[in-house]
């Protein structure tokens, strides 16, 4: 039996490998089946692979979960400014009640889990550095995720929205200030041939993405218990790697970064604070507002140590 | 191959009264596609002129030019298709007799007919559910899925009306097939 | 069944439906949803509708219509005819003088548009009537804004170099310059043939027309303000950091509706209609084809035809130049059935690691891979800027056109032929802005 995966990332993305070691490890399994990949979005575009992966006509993909946030606003809180400090912080997510109540919600559209995973990133602007919610003040910023972009907004930012794909040439013309991004896209979209001031995620580190490889469930079930037991004896292998190369990711960035002679900023922990304090007025009471049930779904997301 | 636009500026010749219907909406689609069209140049300007002139947030405006112009382009489908607009290169056809090519013409409007019904079908199926399940886009601004989505049934639908029109029009032989001169 | 097989019976089937007569759009769909309903079960035929909005879903694609409007807008006025009368009082002594500025006009507008149907619609609008009115055969007329076209592909900004540079990790701003040179080599070769074609077609008169005085090339002047303030603000607008490259095409098209009505007087709703109108149906036309294209890719990626082609050329052991001939000769091929964003996807991560292993450099081969989809973009079955060209122009036929474009594809062919023998003029430019790559 033979498995579709698709994802957007390059074949050089981190992402990209943990998909294909997970193809390798089932194929060594010699249990009849076989995953193949289609990456770069040859198959579904980045934004079209949840709705396939529900119905079954897609059986597995890697993505940002929040991506699917139109589908099911809970997802949103897989990208959201606050809930996350650290990736030793992110594991200890993966493995909290919020994740598992996350994982019925997934269940109930069909979709099993099979890697958990968070990618962190920063900012990344023409002028002046970011790292502080000042410093976005009467800026036009492109920021990943709805969370990130009522807080930016609320600190002052003019949030515009254009394709990733304009991304290279509006902050090279300048119409872009500042972006918001992954450590790993940041490095694909070669940002740092053009910015002034990389603000990696560091010791500590705002933006967080939950990036999971997902499967369709009832396509998962069908498969033999052999199959089964292949597919997660990979996925955990992947995902242990997954956490590491998270962790290393970030590291190569800076170096990349540093290397194009792009000026290299941290926030520290008061930062971080800062931040934080313009989310609990912006992103977290609109969530709260907004999705049913929300304020519980913060609690739960914010309750992990 | 031969140039496949003659009907183009002079628009299609009318037949009975159920052809004469149809092509009134096929009008209107027309306008409506225009419409939609100037209304997205209008709000990409507004989007440049607020973001760049006036330093605002800009969150509504990129989907609302894609959605219009998505618009214009499903609901502008049959307008287009009256017109005879849809390029063709009738190769085939042209190496025909005029009987044969009568039925080669009837049995490709039945084709396009099957697949265009397909997808009116599929499209409303997928607006069902989005409207059922108040799917939204996942942005700030997060429209709903539904109300961008009817464009596509309601083009699909008007296309299919439009195709079934036409083959009607040369089953009654108000038109000849691929509109060619006889030879 | 085995790929090439497949790949084969999709040929066939869709050259077969495409010439049958059915309108390409929904000829493509009707393919797509053939092999798709065979070969990946009835289940695939409930996607069709997602994949052909999600196509439509980029504000990249959009920007086309607007760039359509910029085009008719300025057609519908004595604006193209007087810029056209200063070009002709002004180049009288070049031979060939229209064609060339036509030429030039595309590598120029291919320099504001991302997009290669997009440059053809909005020179060819104006650019074709004229040079039929003044003698030019209508088979360079059309062939050579069919081919002027496809320069917006290669002339930075270009959405292929930038899905290219994406898809492969390589850099933006390196592949933009790698497109520079070798777009303008491309325009000169065009130019040359074209001046050729119509000498050659009897059109000698042309090139001997009578002279003007400097009065009368003066007097001109004044009449092609307006367009060139527009053309001012179309590139402030872009290189001041004022709206991104899609956004630009808002610009023109409005900047050029408001000069129609303001400058030119087209005061009556019934001419304002008209460039409506025929915008409309251009825009409608050419887009239901790149979606339904999209919807064809989208069968060709889930039988894994192309990729497995690609990775079937990965294993092949051959000398490195017939390496570089087969996948000339399979880009080309996979460029006249599928849009070049398709085949950079669906591609370029099999393909180019191999490449870079047999020592040829990503940036020349983008450049190469570039040329070899424009030409898909001008060749059967599936050949965009044909059938825009068909649209603006109905009085040409779509044989004529053809047949006006066949040159133009041995011209890139040749292009091709130089650029493997002297590959620094692709990769000098980018070598000496932003110093040797590291490779
Ligand atoms: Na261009
Ligand atoms: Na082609």
């Amino acid at each position: 039996k033979e498995l579709r995966l698709s994802h957007q990332f390059a074949t050089g993305d981190v992402r990209h490998k943990v998909a294909e070691m997970i193809a390798e490890e089932v194929a060594a399994a010699n249990v009849d089946l076989s995953i193949k990949i289609f990456p770069a979005s040859s198959l579904f575009k980045a934004n079209d692979q949840y709705i396939p992966l529900t119905r079954g006509q897609l059986d597995m993909t890697l993505f940002p979960l929040s991506y699917a946030g139109g589908q099911q606003p809970v997802y949103n809180l897989t990208l959201f400014p606050g809930l996350i400090k650290s990736h030793a912080h992110a594991k200890r997510v993966n493995e909290s009640p919020f994740m598992e109540e996350l994982e019925k919600v997934l269940n109930e559209e069909d979709v099993k889990t099979l890697v958990r995973g968070y990618l962190a990133g920063g900012f990344a602007s023409v002028g002046d550095c970011v790292t502080r919610p000042e410093h976005v003040k009467g800026k036009t910023v492109r920021a990943a995720g709805k969370g990130f972009e009522e807080m930016l907004a609320h600190a002052g930012a003019s949030i515009a929205s254009m394709p990733s794909s304009e991304n290279y040439n509006a902050m090279q013309s300048k119409i872009l200030q500042a972006l918001n991004t992954s450590s790993s896209s940041f490095v694909s979209f070669r940002l740092y041939e053009i910015v002034d001031c990389y603000t990696p995620a560091a010791e500590n580190a705002l933006w967080f993405m939950y990036q999971p490889v997902v499967i369709n469930k009832t396509t998962f079930d069908g498969l033999t218990p052999e199959q089964q037991k292949a597919l997660t004896d990979a996925s955990a292998k992947a995902e242990a790697w997954y956490f590491e190369q998270a962790q290393a990711d970030d590291a190569a960035s800076v170096e990349v970064f540093q290397k194009a002679g792009v000026k290299i900023a941290t926030m520290t922990e008061e930062d971080i604070e800062a931040w934080k304090a313009v989310a609990q007025e912006s992103s977290f009471k609109k969530f709260a507002d907004e999705v049913p049930d929300g304020q519980r779904w913060l609690d739960l997301a914010t309750s992990v140590e | 191959m031969s140039g496949t636009l003659p009907g183009a500026v002079s628009g299609p010749r009318e037949g009975d009264a159920f052809i004469r219907v149809v092509h009134s909406i096929s009008r209107l689609c027309g306008v409506a596609a225009a419409g939609l069209l100037i209304a997205a140049l209008l709000v990409t300007c507004h989007m440049i002129i607020v973001r760049s002139f006036l330093g605002q947030s800009t969150i509504w405006q990129t989907e609302t030019v894609i959605y219009l112009t998505i618009g214009a382009i499903c609901v502008g489908l049959p307008y287009v298709q009256m017109l005879r607009g849809h390029v063709n290169v009738d190769l085939i056809p042209l190496a025909m007799g005029p009987k044969l090519r009568l039925i080669w013409m009837v049995l490709i409007l039945i084709v396009s007919i099957v697949v265009v019904a397909m997808i009116a079908w599929y499209s409303w199926e997928y607006l069902h559910q989005a409207w059922k399940r108040n799917w939204k886009s996942p942005t700030v601004w997060a429209p709903r899925i539904w109300f961008v989505w009817t464009a596509m049934p309601l083009g699909f639908g008007l296309l299919l009306l439009q195709l079934i029109a036409d083959l009607w029009g040369q089953l009654r032989g108000y038109e000849r097939p691929f509109w060619l001169e006889g030879k | 069944m085995d790929p090439l097989t497949l790949g084969l019976l999709v040929a066939v089937a869709t050259i077969a439906v495409l010439f049958s007569g059915i309108s390409i759009g929904v000829g493509l769909l009707v393919v797509a949803a053939a092999f798709l309903l065979i070969f990946d079960g009835p289940r695939s035929l409930e996607m069709i509708p997602e994949i052909f909005f999600g196509d439509l879903n980029s504000f990249t694609i959009l920007s086309i219509p607007m760039f359509i409007v910029m085009g008719a807008a300025i057609a519908s006025t004595r604006a193209g005819a007087d810029i056209f009368e200063a070009i002709e009082r002004w180049l009288t002594r070049v031979p060939g003088g229209l064609v060339v500025s036509n030429i030039g006009a595309c590598a120029l507008f291919a320099s504001m548009s991302g997009s290669s149907p997009a440059t053809c619609a909005a020179i060819g609008k104006m650019g074709i009537p004229e040079m039929q009115k003044r003698g030019y055969p209508d088979e360079v007329a059309a062939g050579s804004i069919a081919a002027g076209g496809t320069l917006g592909i290669l002339i930075p900004p270009s959405v292929t170099m930038i899905v290219y540079g994406i898809a492969t990790e390589t850099s933006i701003g390196r592949l933009f310059l790698a497109g520079l040179v070798p777009g303008i080599m491309l325009a000169l070769i065009f130019m040359a043939w074209s001046i050729f074609a119509t000498w050659r077609a009897g059109g000698a008169h042309i090139f001997t027309g009578r002279s003007y005085s400097l009065k009368e090339r003066l007097e001109i002047l004044p009449r092609v303000i307006p367009f060139l303030v527009v053309v001012v603000l179309v590139l402030y607008a872009m290189y001041g950091g004022i709206a991104t490259t899609s956004e630009t095409a808002a610009v023109g098209a409005v900047a050029c509706l408001v000069m129609a009505v303001v400058i030119y007087k087209m005061w009556q709703p019934r001419a304002i209609w008209g460039v409506l109108r025929d915008s409309t149906r251009e825009s409608i036309m050419i887009l239901f084809i790149m979606a339904a294209a999209g919807v064809f890719a989208y069968m060709m990626s889930s039988l894994f035809i192309t990729q497995a082609l690609a990775e079937w050329i990965a294993g092949l052991e051959v000398n490195r130049w017939v390496l570089m001939l087969i996948v000339n000769i399979f880009l080309l091929v996979a460029g006249f059935f599928l849009p070049p964003v398709a085949v950079i996807l669906m591609t370029a991560p099999v393909l180019l690691p191999i490449l870079q292993t047999a020592d040829f450099d990503p940036y020349w081969f983008a450049v190469i891979l570039t040329i070899n989809l424009e030409i898909g973009l001008i060749t059967p079955p599936v050949g965009l800027n044909l059938f825009v060209i068909n649209s603006i122009a109905p009085q040409i036929s779509l044989r004529t056109i053809l047949l006006g474009s066949l040159p133009y594809v041995m011209c890139m062919v040749l292009a091709i032929v130089i650029l493997c023998f002297f590959p620094w003029i692709a990769t000098g430019l980018p070598d000496l802005v932003m110093g040797e790559a590291i490779r």
